[in-house]
C-alpha cells in the first residue's frame, strides 16, 4: 500500500515539473492598450463578401466594414447611411436616394451611385452565387428576370440618375422595404477588386476593400480578423475605436474563462448554464430582446396534426413559463403568436394586440383536454405516438425533454425523441418526414412581414405544410398596401388567422446575450442581433 | 530492399485510390448537401449554386473531375467556405496541428518509455500500482475533461496559462499535456506488458545465469525488443497527433486542422471531407511504412521481404 507521504513525494514532483513548464514561455501580454478591443466570436463565417454571404457569422463584419444607403442606430432605428436622405413616389414604389458627397472607399478612391449599381447588378449575376439574391428578386421591378436568364439588364429597376443620386422601382409598394435596403446584400463592393480577385478579393487585407466604419488589416482562418478604423469612411471623426480583433472562440465555456481572465474583453453566445450567476453578479453581463421567435414546426399535412384541434391542444399543454425559467433560463417572452416585440408604430408595439388572444404562460390542461376529446382522442386514447424531432443542441435537447414530459403527463399521449445532425434533420423537415420539430425564426428586418410571409403557401421557409388562400390573400394585399397604419390593421388580420390555425406552435420571444466589459461604451446590439462598434470608446478602467 | 521499397509505394497509392472512392460514395449518400445552411435558399437561387460548383454533373463525372485534380494536388475549392480552397484548410491549420502533435509525442514518449519501463520491473510493487493507476485513469478519461480540468486549474485559478490560443509558448503546454493524455497512458501500458513479456523470454534467464546486472539487463537486452509494439502503435498515433483533434483545438481555440474533421461532415463541405480525409490517410499509410521500415533497424529478426 502506498504510504501518506510517499504519495507526497510523488504529488509534489509531478507539480514540479508542471511549474517547470509553467516558468518558461514569454511573459504576459500588457492588458487592453486603449482604443482597441479584443472581441471572440462563436463561429466563422462562411464567408466575407456582403452580396454573397447569408451567414448570421458574418454579421459582426459586415457592420463593422460596410455601410449600405440606410443603417441603423442604436435604438434599432432605420437611420441614414451612405444615403443622406431619400424620397418615395405617392405610389411607395419608387425610391430616390441622395448619396453624400464625401462617400469614400477604404482605399480612399470616391464611391458614387454606379458603384451602387454595379453591386447590385452583381447580385443579380447567378455566377455570383448570391444566398441573398431573393432580398432583390422579389422586390425590384425586373430582377427575377434578369437573375433568371430572362429579362435584360436594362430593365431591372436599379438606375443611376447621377454620381450621387440612386433610383430603385419596386413591382409593389412593400412598406417594409426600407428594412430589407438596411440588409448587407445591398452594401457596396469595390468593382476593381471584385473583378481582379472575384473569388478570394475578401481573402488578403490588400484586396478587402470596404467602406464602413473599419477595414480589415489582417484575416486568419480559423484564428480571427483584425479590424481598424477606416479613416476613409464618411463619419471617421466619430469613430474612436482603433482597432478590434474578432477572435473565433467556438467554444463558450472557454470564451467566458478567457473573459473572467481579462484575456478577452467581450463575447457573443453566453454559456446558457452560466446565465442565472452572471445575471446577478456581472455588470458586464447584458441580455437584449431579439427580433426572433422560437417554435416548433408541426407537420399539418399528417394527421392527426393536420386537425387545428390537435395543434391547439399541443400548444395549451406546454407551461412556456417552466420552459423558459428552468430550462432556457435566459429571459424570453412566451407567446403563441408569432411575431416577436419591437416594431412600434404609432407608438404602439405591434405585439401589444397579442393580448387579445387570451394566453396563458401556463399550462391549459382543461383546455387542452377538452380540445384533443373534441378531436376524436379523449384523455389521449387513440393518438399514435408523437414524434419529436430536434438537430443536435444542448439546449435543444433539454428543451424537448421538458416538452415530452409536459405532453405525456397533460395529455397522456406517447411522446417519441428523434434527434439527427442539422443537415439530416433540416432535409427531413422540408420534405415533411416528420411529426413535430424544433425550429425558429430570427427576423431579416424590423418588421412583421419578415414573420408573417414565411407562412403563405409558397413561402420557401414555410416547412409546416401549411396552405391557406385567405392567409396568401392577406399577405399579399399588406405587401400592397400603402398607408402603414392600414398594413399594420392588415397584418394583425393575418397574425389572427395564425393564431387560430396554429401551422407552428410557438414557444417564446426569444432574447440576445451578450458580454462586454464594462470599460467599453456606446456599442450597440439591435435586436436583428446587429453588432456596432461604430460609436463605441474605452474609459480608463 | 528497393524492389520491396517500390511494392510498398504501389500498394500505398491502391489504397489511397480506395480510400479516395469509398469515402466519395460515402459522403454522397448522407442526406443534406453543402448548400443545406441555416436556412433554406429559394430555389433559383439553389439552382445557381449548384451549377457554380459543378454539382449537376452526373456522379462518376464529378468523381473524375475531383481524381484529376488531386494528381496535380489540388484539392478543390470549399463548398462552404466562399474564396478558400482546401489547400488552405491544411496549408494554413496544419503547421499549428503538427507542431503541437510533435510536442505531444514527444512528450508522450519521454514519459511513457520511463513510466512503462519501471512499471514493469517493479511489476507489483507500489510504482507499478501508481503508474498503472494513473494510466488507466489516462485511458478512460475523454480528452475533454482532462483539457476542461487542466485548464480550470491551471489557467483560471492559477494563471500560469493563457486560457486560449498561442499567441506565446506557454499556450502549448496545456493543449499538448491534453492530447498526450490517451496515447501516454496507452503506451505506458503497452510499454510495462512487452516489458513484462520479454523479462520472461528465455535468453534473459541465460543473460541473469551468467551474472548481468539486472539494470544491464533492461538496458541491453531487453528494452530493445520491447519496444517494437511501441513503434508499431506509434505510426498510427502519430499520423492522428499530427493532424490535430477536434475536441482539444475547439476547447483551447487553436486555429489547426483538426477542427475540419468534424466541421467539414457537419457542413456537407464536400471537397474539404474528401481533402481533410485524404491527406489523413496519406500521412497514415506513410507512417505505417516508416514503422516497418523502422523494424528492420531495430530488430534483426525481422527481413524486408
Amino acid at each position: 500500500m502506498l504510504s501518506r507521504r510517499k504519495f507526497m513525494y510523488s504529488a509534489a514532483a509531478i507539480l514540479a515539473v508542471l511549474t517547470l513548464f509553467a516558468s518558461c514561455g514569454a511573459k504576459k501580454v500588457a492588458p487592453v492598450a486603449t482604443g482597441k478591443i479584443v472581441f471572440a466570436l462563436q463561429s466563422e463565417p462562411d464567408g466575407y463578401d456582403p452580396g454573397i454571404t447569408n451567414n448570421s457569422f458574418a454579421s459582426p463584419f459586415m457592420n463593422q466594414l460596410f455601410e449600405g444607403l440606410v443603417t441603423y442606430n442604436a435604438l434599432g432605428e432605420i437611420v441614414p447611411g451612405n444615403a443622406e436622405s431619400w424620397t418615395i413616389s405617392p405610389d411607395g414604389k419608387v425610391y430616390t436616394f441622395a448619396l453624400r458627397k464625401n462617400l469614400k472607399w477604404s482605399n480612399g478612391k470616391p464611391l458614387t451611385a454606379k458603384d451602387y449599381r454595379y453591386s447590385l447588378m452583381r447580385v443579380l449575376d447567378p455566377k455570383t452565387g448570391a444566398r441573398y439574391a431573393d432580398m432583390l428578386t422579389v422586390y425590384v421591378v425586373g430582377a427575377e428576370e434578369y437573375f433568371g436568364g430572362k429579362g435584360p439588364k436594362e430593365s431591372v429597376g436599379i438606375k443611376v440618375i447621377n454620381d450621387y443620386s440612386l433610383q430603385i422601382t419596386l413591382k409593389e409598394p412593400a412598406p417594409y422595404y426600407l428594412g430589407i435596403l438596411a440588409m448587407w446584400v445591398y452594401s457596396p463592393v469595390n468593382q476593381q477588386a471584385v473583378e481582379a480577385s472575384p473569388e478570394r478579393w475578401t481573402m488578403d487585407p490588400a484586396t478587402f476593400i470596404s467602406n464602413g466604419p473599419f477595414k480589415v488589416v489582417s484575416i486568419k482562418m480559423g484564428e480571427g480578423v483584425v479590424l481598424q478604423k477606416n479613416e476613409f469612411y464618411w463619419n471617421a471623426d466619430a469613430v474612436k475605436l482603433a482597432e478590434i480583433n474578432f477572435r473565433f472562440i467556438l467554444e463558450p465555456a472557454t470564451a467566458l474563462s478567457a473573459f473572467e481572465k481579462g484575456e478577452i474583453d467581450g463575447f457573443r453566445e453566453v454559456p446558457a448554464s452560466d446565465i442565472p450567476r452572471l445575471r446577478t453578479g456581472s455588470d458586464a453581463f447584458h441580455i437584449l430582446p431579439a427580433f426572433g421567435t422560437t417554435f416548433y414546426d408541426v407537420n399539418t399535412t399528417k394527421k392527426p396534426y393536420s386537425d387545428p384541434k390537435v395543434r391547439r391542444a399541443l400548444a395549451l399543454a406546454l407551461d412556456r413559463d417552466e420552459l423558459i425559467d428552468n430550462v432556457l433560463q435566459a429571459p424570453s417572452t412566451p407567446t403563441i403568436a408569432l411575431v416577436a416585440p419591437g416594431y412600434v408604430f404609432g407608438g404602439v408595439d405591434f405585439t401589444e394586440a397579442h393580448k387579445k388572444y387570451g394566453f396563458s404562460s401556463k399550462a391549459s390542461v382543461e383546455e387542452a383536454k377538452k380540445l384533443l376529446a373534441e378531436a376524436g382522442f379523449p384523455d389521449g386514447k387513440g393518438f399514435p405516438v408523437l414524434e419529436l424531432s430536434y438537430y443536435t443542441n444542448a439546449t435543444v435537447k433539454k428543451m424537448v425533454e421538458a416538452m415530452q414530459q409536459m405532453w405525456e403527463k397533460n395529455l397522456n399521449i406517447k411522446v417519441k425523441i428523434k434527434v439527427q445532425d442539422w443537415a439530416i434533420y433540416y432535409a427531413g423537415i422540408q420534405k415533411l418526414d416528420y411529426d413535430i420539430g424544433a425550429m425558429g425564426w430570427g427576423g431579416d428586418y424590423l418588421h412583421p412581414m419578415t414573420f408573417l410571409q414565411l407562412f403563405t403557401s409558397s413561402s420557401t421557409n414555410n416547412n409546416a405544410g401549411y396552405k391557406n388562400p385567405e392567409y396568401d390573400a392577406l399577405v399579399a394585399k399588406t405587401i400592397n398596401e400603402t398607408d402603414p397604419a392600414k398594413a399594420v390593421e392588415l397584418m394583425h388580420q393575418v397574425e389572427d388567422i395564425f393564431v387560430r390555425d396554429l401551422p407552428v406552435i410557438s414557444l417564446y420571444s426569444r432574447s440576445n446575450t451578450i458580454m462586454v466589459a464594462p470599460y467599453i461604451k456606446n456599442w450597440a446590439l439591435t435586436a436583428l442581433a446587429n453588432l456596432y462598434f461604430k460609436d463605441a470608446y474605452i474609459e480608463k478602467k | 530492399m528497393i524492389w520491396y521499397i517500390a511494392k510498398r509505394i504501389a500498394s500505398m497509392f491502391a489504397t489511397l485510390f480506395v480510400v479516395v472512392l469509398l469515402t466519395f460514395l460515402l459522403m454522397h449518400s448522407i442526406p443534406g448537401g453543402p448548400f443545406t445552411a441555416e436556412r433554406r435558399l429559394p430555389e433559383s437561387v439553389e439552382r445557381a449554386l449548384v451549377k457554380k460548383y459543378k454539382l449537376d454533373a452526373p456522379l462518376h463525372v464529378q468523381f473524375f473531375d475531383y481524381v484529376k485534380g488531386l494528381l496535380v494536388f489540388d484539392l478543390g475549392p470549399s463548398f462552404k467556405y466562399e474564396g478558400r480552397s482546401v489547400n488552405e484548410f491544411i496549408t494554413e491549420g496544419f503547421p499549428l496541428s503538427s507542431r503541437l502533435g510533435l510536442m505531444s509525442i514527444v512528450f508522450t514518449l519521454f514519459l511513457a518509455l520511463p513510466l512503462g519501463s519501471i512499471s514493469a520491473i517493479k511489476s507489483g510493487k507500489w510504482q507499478d500500482i501508481l503508474i498503472m493507476f494513473l494510466a488507466t485513469m489516462g485511458i478512460t478519461i475523454p480528452s475533454f475533461v482532462i483539457a476542461t480540468g487542466l485548464m480550470y486549474v491551471f489557467s483560471f485559478r492559477l494563471g500560469w496559462f493563457p486560457v486560449f490560443g498561442v499567441s506565446s509558448v506557454k499556450g502549448y503546454i496545456l493543449p499538448m499535456i491534453a492530447l498526450s493524455g490517451y496515447s501516454l497512458a496507452f503506451i505506458t501500458r503497452l510499454m510495462r506488458s512487452s516489458l513484462l513479456e520479454v523479462m520472461g523470454q528465455d535468453y534473459i534467464r541465460t543473460a541473469r545465469a551468467k551474472g548481468l546486472s539486472e539494470t544491464g539487463i533492461v538496458l541491453k537486452h531487453a528494452l530493445r525488443n520491447a519496444l517494437i509494439p511501441v513503434v508499431t502503435i506509434l505510426g498510427p498515433t502519430l499520423a492522428s497527433l499530427l493532424t490535430g483533434s477536434f475536441v482539444i483545438e475547439k476547447i483551447f481555440a487553436l486555429p489547426g486542422m483538426g477542427i475540419h474533421f468534424v466541421t467539414s461532415i457537419a457542413n456537407r463541405d464536400y471537397t474539404a471531407i474528401m481533402g481533410i480525409t485524404i491527406f489523413y490517410a496519406t500521412i497514415l499509410v506513410a507512417m505505417v511504412f516508416i514503422v516497418d521500415i523502422f523494424y528492420v533497424m531495430i530488430d534483426p529478426r525481422i527481413k524486408l521481404q
